[in-house]
This record gives C-alpha cells, structure tokens and sequence, in this order.
C-alpha cells in the first residue's frame, strides 16, 4: 500500500531533473501512444458491461442492436421469476455461510501462520493457497465423486464446504498481508504494559488486522456468489445458485431477462465494493 | 514468519486447525478418492466387486480425440494468458505509477468492475457482441466495411477473447502489486543516464517485474484451463476442452472412472506449471515468498 502515494511525496525533484533533459516530440508521441493503448484496453474492459445493460432495457425480445427503446419489462420478468428469485436467495445463503466460515478459518489460520511458530509455514502457506492455482472445477469433481462415494446426497453444507475451500485463499493472503505489515512491537508494548494475552489480542492484534480480515471476507463473498466451476457439481435440481440458473437459462433463451438479471448482480456486487470502500477503503484491494 | 531461534509453539498455533480440518476432508481425501477412483473399474460403493485397472488411462491415449482435447485445452489456456499479459501490463503499468488519487480508485474501479460482473454474465455479453448478428458485425456491416458476418463466435477466437476479458483482471491486480513495489527512482535514474523511456522501462522495470509477470501467467492459466461456461457457451460445443469432456462423463454418461482420469491429466498439467513457476521465481527472485 505504501506505493506510488509516498513515493510521489519524496520525490518531486528528482522527477524535475527527469523533465528538465528530455522534452522532445518523441517523448510526447510515447506519451500518448501509452494512453490511447490503456484507454483502449479500457474500453476492451468495460464495453461489455455497458452492453449487458443496454440489452436489460431494450424492449425486443430477441437481441438487437441498435436498441429500439427502454423499457423495464425484463426486470418484471427477472423479479416475477420463482425459479430466478429462489437461486438469488441460495446464492446469497450460500455465499453468506462461505463467508463466515472462510473469514473465521482463514483469519485464524493467517494468525496461527503469522504468529504460531509453526514449523513448516511456508508450505502450510502454498498448500492453503493451493486451491487458487489449481482447477476448481477438480475441486468440484473430486467432492462431487467423494459425496457420492459416502452417499451424502448433495447438501447444502456440502457446496458450502466447497466454497470455502476455494475462497479461503484470499482471506489467508489478505491478512497475512495485513500480518506482516504491522509492528510487532505494538503487541510487545501491551504485554510490558500488563495487558494479558488475551486482552493484547483483542485490543491491539484484532483491530490491527481489520482491514485485511474485512478485504478477505468481502473477496470471499464476491467468489462464492459468482462461483461456477465448484457449484456445477455440487447444485441439486431445484436448488441451484444463480449463475448456474443463468447459465442453464442462456442455453436455451437469449432475451433480456439475462441482462436484467446481470444489472441487478452488477448493482449487488456494486454495494459491497462501496461497503468495502466504506469500511477498509479500496486500496486495500490492489495488494492482493 | 520470523525463524527466530527460540522456535516454541505457543496458543496461537492451534488455530490451524480448524482450515487443517477443512483441506484434510474437504481437498486431500476427495483428491485421494479422485485418484483411486481412475484406476478402478466401478464404484466400490454399489459393485461389489471391483478391480485396478489403467483402461481409463489407455483409453485417453489411445484415441487421438482425447489427446487432441487435452491439447486445445492447453493451447488455449497458453494463448490467453499471453493475450492477458499483454493487455494487463499497460494498464497495471498505468494503475501502479498514476499519482492522481481519484485516477487511481477510478482505475481500480474499471478493473474491478468486470471482475464483480459475474463469469456467465460477461459470457452473456460476449455472445452479444460477437455473434452472427452481434454488435461488432452489425456495425462493420452498417459500416460497409464487410458484406457477410465474420465467424467470431464458435471459434478458438471467440472463446480467448471472452476468457481474456474474465481473466484479466486477475493479471491486472497481480502485476500492479509487484510493479507498485519497484522504485520508480531507478527509472529515472536510468532515464538521467541516457536511457530513453523505453529502454529504462525494458532494461529496469521490466526485469523487475518478472515476479509479477510470473504470478499472474500462472493464476490465468490455471483459471483458464479450469474454464466452463465460456468454452461451452462461446465455442458452442465446437470446441471440446478437458473440462467441458470432464463435465460430459458425468452428466451424459456417468462414467465417473475415465472423468477422474481426466480430472488426474488436469491435476497434473496444473501441478507441473506450479512446480515449473517455483522453479522459474527462485531463478528470477533468489527467494522470494509465494505471497
């Protein structure tokens, strides 16, 4: 985090001798030649979103490009929906159950990693991590094969289960981040001051890691509302997430209910990020 | 992670437990069952009687349909993460040195955007634009500039530029950490000694950011590799990838062995790229923490 804001404040000098030698036309075309490419890979980005909306509230029920006209008729649609409302509320159920039990699990790992004397941390560290580099969908077969294999059915605790596996990893990195970061002497300063374990961890450590406990729990909300690979296997017919039920939707119908259904996710997704901004600040989030 | 000498266990170390818990019965034991399950001849479940067998492993390299999945499923994973580095650097280049405060959250919020938009969705709006009657070939056609729609979807094109979009931004964040990182003094340095802006960013920056670069091919590669939804949805069931083959044996025809054979190819493409990455960052890096 302490990137590009100190180091602007360090050094307007040396960035005045860097303008002073080199002016020249060369440089100026660079200059742009660097914008024109990022604000294209902008565009490239953010394009498809506006489209998603542009076709949430185009009447046609066909997809059509110009738009013809506004009208709210898909979002009737989206909402008049049992099969759509009934997996938006499974979705959140399960991304909320993920996020409790990745944020609580994840943070004590990070805490037990950071400040357990573990042996072996770094590979504790790459194993915890490990689910973020390998396929999902192999964590979605593999516990799919293993629930049929003990006969469980497919529960809900099950896909919550699954879930956590594959969102744990950023809690882990966030507050291990947030772990290493900060001065170990703060703690050594209660505990000389009297302060027991106990009180030093929940007065001085806890509110420390804050910020990277809260950036972990909302990345793991955010993955488990949108994961697919893991859900694919783990869903039971008639109580299906969201983007499975989006997904077997567009197989079939191409119509303006999917983008209603986007804008809305997109709405929802947007509301955490201002939450997060709120509460920890987004910066928190480039160091992932 | 301080390796002081006095290594004692203190309380804290307990709260591994609970996520050891997790990842033993939740990742090791059905990876293990995976395993087993692809070299025996039926669920050991309801057969009762069942033997090892390696016929799902021959059957994959017997036929040369399989070899040819497994291969595209790599060359496209391969091709997107170049695609991605390419778009991603610029912008994480961009991201990492802006000073402007609100230019930076806005930027953040650019990336961020696609990335809360959900996989399906942004599939959704792939097949939009990139369909016979897209938006890409209405406008060239209105425009004249094309008189039949160019096949953009149903291809190994279509399929890269709709993973490209969903992955990048993982590259984007990735990259913007470790170039975040770099002091920008040793670019200007370089530039006071001569150097043009180019070559200071290909003789500096660049090798610094090797970490990075590595980091975020890898964490694209195996998204892309594990993709679903937008190989199926984008090539149109044209384009056969080792997950939508995976997915196929158990949803049409239940043969849960030869899918767990598949899943072991994928494990192990994965496992060799992760075991290749550490070697690579211990060469670039001397030691740096897989953070």
């Amino acid at each position: 985090m302490q990137t590009s804001a100190s180091h602007s404040a360090s050094l307007p000098a040396a960035q005045q001798a860097a303008s002073v030698h080199t002016p020249g036309p060369i440089r100026h075309y660079g200059r742009y030649l660097y914008l024109a490419i990022n604000i294209a890979i902008l565009v490239f980005l953010l394009a498809p979103i506006a489209i998603v909306v542009v076709f949430a509230l185009n009447p046609t029920p066909f997809i059509q490009f110009p738009p013809v006209g506004v009208s709210l008729r898909w979002f009737e649609k989206f909402f008049a929906s049992r099969d759509f409302m009934h997996a938006l509320g499974f979705s959140l159920e399960v991304a909320v159950l993920t996020t409790l039990s990745a944020t609580i699990l994840g943070a004590s790992a990070a805490l037990a990693l950071a400040r357990g004397n573990l042996p072996g941390t770094r590979l504790i560290v790459a194993t915890m991590l490990s689910p973020l580099m390998l396929p999902a969908i192999l964590t979605g077969l593999a516990l799919f094969q293993t629930y049929v294999l003990l006969d469980v059915g497919r529960p809900t605790w099950g896909l919550v289960a699954g879930h956590t596996l594959v969102t744990l990893p950023y809690v882990v990195r966030t507050t291990l981040a947030v772990l290493h970061n900060f001065d170990t002497r703060l703690e050594e300063a209660a505990r000389n001051l009297g302060a027991s374990p106990l009180r030093t961890f929940f007065e001085v450590t806890l509110p420390l890691i804050k910020p990277g406990v809260l950036a972990g729990a909302i990345f793991a909300f955010i993955v488990s509302f949108d994961q697919f690979p893991v859900s694919l296997f783990l869903v039971s017919p008639g109580n299906e997430t969201l983007p499975v039920t989006l997904f077997n939707y567009l197989k079939f119908d191409l119509d303006g209910t999917i983008g209603a259904a986007s804008v809305v996710s997109i709405v929802l997704a947007f509301i955490v990020v201002i939450g997060l901004d709120r509460t920890v600040g987004l910066r928190s989030y480039v160091k992932l | 992670m301080s390796s002081t000498a006095t290594t004692r266990l203190n309380g804290l170390a307990l709260f591994i437990l609970p996520s050891a818990l997790l990842f033993a019965l939740f990742f090791f034991l059905p990876i293990g069952l995976m395993a087993l399950m692809s070299v025996l001849t039926g669920n050991p479940v309801v057969m009762p009687k069942v033997a090892f067998t390696t016929r799902h492993y021959a059957r994959m390299i017997g036929d040369p349909y399989y070899l040819e999945v497994i291969w595209t499923t790599i060359r496209i994973g391969l091709v997107t993460t170049l695609v991605a580095l390419l778009i991603g650097y610029p912008l994480a280049h961009w991201m990492a040195r802006i000073k402007s405060r609100a230019g930076h959250a806005l930027l953040l919020m650019a990336v961020l955007a696609p990335m809360l938009t959900g996989i399906v969705v942004r599939t959704f709006a792939w097949m939009t634009l990139l369909s016979d009657k897209g938006v890409v070939n209405q406008t060239l056609m209105s425009l004249g500039l094309i008189a039949q729609p160019l096949k953009l979807m149903y291809t190994e094109t279509g399929i890269v530029v709709g993973l490209v979009h969903i992955y990048v931004p993982f590259m984007v964040l990735t990259l913007t950490g470790v170039i975040g990182r770099i002091d920008e003094r040793l670019e200007q340095a370089a530039e006071n000694l001569g150097a043009s802006p180019l070559r200071a960013f290909l003789e500096v920056t660049l090798p610094l950011s090797l970490p990075g670069i590595l980091a975020g091919s890898l964490l694209v590669f195996a998204l892309a590799i594990s993709a679903y939804v937008t190989p199926i949805l984008l090539g149109g069931f044209q384009i056969m990838t080792l997950p939508i083959l995976i997915y196929q044996q158990i949803s049409a025809n239940f043969n849960v062995g030869f899918a767990a054979a598949l899943g072991i190819v994928l494990l192990a493409i994965s496992l060799m790229l992760v075991i290749a990455y550490n070697r690579a960052l211990g060469l670039v890096s001397g030691q740096r923490e897989l953070q």
